[in-house]
């Protein structure tokens, strides 16, 4: 059944111009310009009815509505407990299936050491102390690495091969990345953005979309739990800072 | 949604270009008009290299299709010298 999209109606009506102009051509005109012309149009129509199939079938709106509704959750849960330490993304094989970020509840200052698998529970224990404790989430990072074809190596062009997938091919959310690593500290630059970030209390604790996305993904190919060090966006780029723990 | 519009448009563009300098060159054969289509469609193609899986899986469809036809024009010209012979 064809997909009610604008590239299947664009497909169709460009697929039809071009019969009616190659048929023009060959039983009136006797043109071969118009005949070429025909033919490109058929060509350009094969393309988009294939690639209707390839895009989503939920449109943009309904996606923001389900994202935005998981980010406002999580926001009130943060703010409700009153979390103030930073996230700490660790890779799959430290939190069972895919990278989730885990919030410790108490901080005396220093970051904790994960150096076991976490139970996959809303609040686990990482540590032997009373205190060692806190919350396991889902991000969107967590989700975003699921769509990668490949996990990534730890080198600093693997990271940027994949966030481009991902971010540019996958998502469209950006133009391209640009990835360096060196002393424990991966330097991500974005261009052109397009994902708005807010600056309420979650997003100082989880980072925003972006860092979160690469923060996971980042995790993920180094295979060692990161944290968001820093973040911000001037002149059309945004500038992600990710510190290697562990 | 993006990298796919920017691939048509791409593709829209090089192909529609081809078509306005052949003509303005004075090539009235389909033959030369259809390869050079072709080749461009799938070096444009090979150029999105973010595209997923399933993009790639339904572009290589299309892309075989229209080698097999630039096969079919190929093998005609073939033929056509042979029988000139």
């Amino acid at each position: 059944m064809l997909r009610r999209n604008s590239y299947s109606w664009t497909g169709l009506g460009l697929l039809v111009a071009g019969i009616v102009f190659l048929s023009a051509s060959f039983f009136i005109f006797h043109a071969s310009w118009l005949a070429a012309l025909g033919i490109c149009l058929i060509i350009m129509s094969f393309i988009l009815l294939a690639l209707r199939k390839a895009i989503p079938n939920i449109p943009p709106e309904v996606c923001s509505l389900l994202l935005e509704t998981g980010v406002d959750n999580m926001a009130a849960l943060i703010e409700e407990l009153g979390i103030r330490t930073k996230a700490i993304y660790i890779p799959s094989s430290l939190s069972n299936k895919y990278p989730r970020a885990f919030i410790p509840l108490h901080s005396n200052g220093s970051t904790p050491q994960i150096t076991r698998a976490l139970p996959q529970r809303l609040i686990a224990r990482y540590g032997s102390d009373p205190e060692d404790i806190g919350l396991l989430i889902s991000t969107i990072g967590s989700a975003a690495t699921g769509m990668l074809e490949t996990k990534p190596g730890a080198t600093s062009n693997e990271l940027e091969s994949a966030l481009t997938s991902l971010f540019t091919g996958r998502l469209g959310i950006a133009d391209g990345t640009r990835v360096t690593y060196q002393n424990n500290h991966i330097e991500i630059e974005i261009n052109k953005p397009r994902l708005e970030t807010d600056t309420d209390l979650s997003h100082q604790c989880l980072g925003g979309p972006l860092a979160t996305i690469a923060a996971s993904v980042a995790a993920e190919s180094w295979d060692k739990p990161m944290q968001i060090a820093q973040e911000e966006q001037r002149k059309g780029k945004y500038y992600i800072e990710l510190e290697v723990l562990g | 949604m993006k990298i796919y519009n920017r691939y048509f448009i791409t593709i829209a563009i090089v192909l529609l270009s081809t078509t306005v300098i052949l003509i303005a060159a004075g090539q009235t054969s389909l033959d030369i008009f259809y390869s050079l289509y072709v080749i461009e469609a799938l070096i444009v193609t090979e150029l999105f290299v973010y595209f997923n899986k399933k993009s790639r899986r339904v572009l290589n469809i299309v892309g075989v299709m229209l080698f097999g036809g630039f096969g079919i024009v190929l093998c005609l010209q073939v033929l056509k010298a042979l029988l000139i012979f």
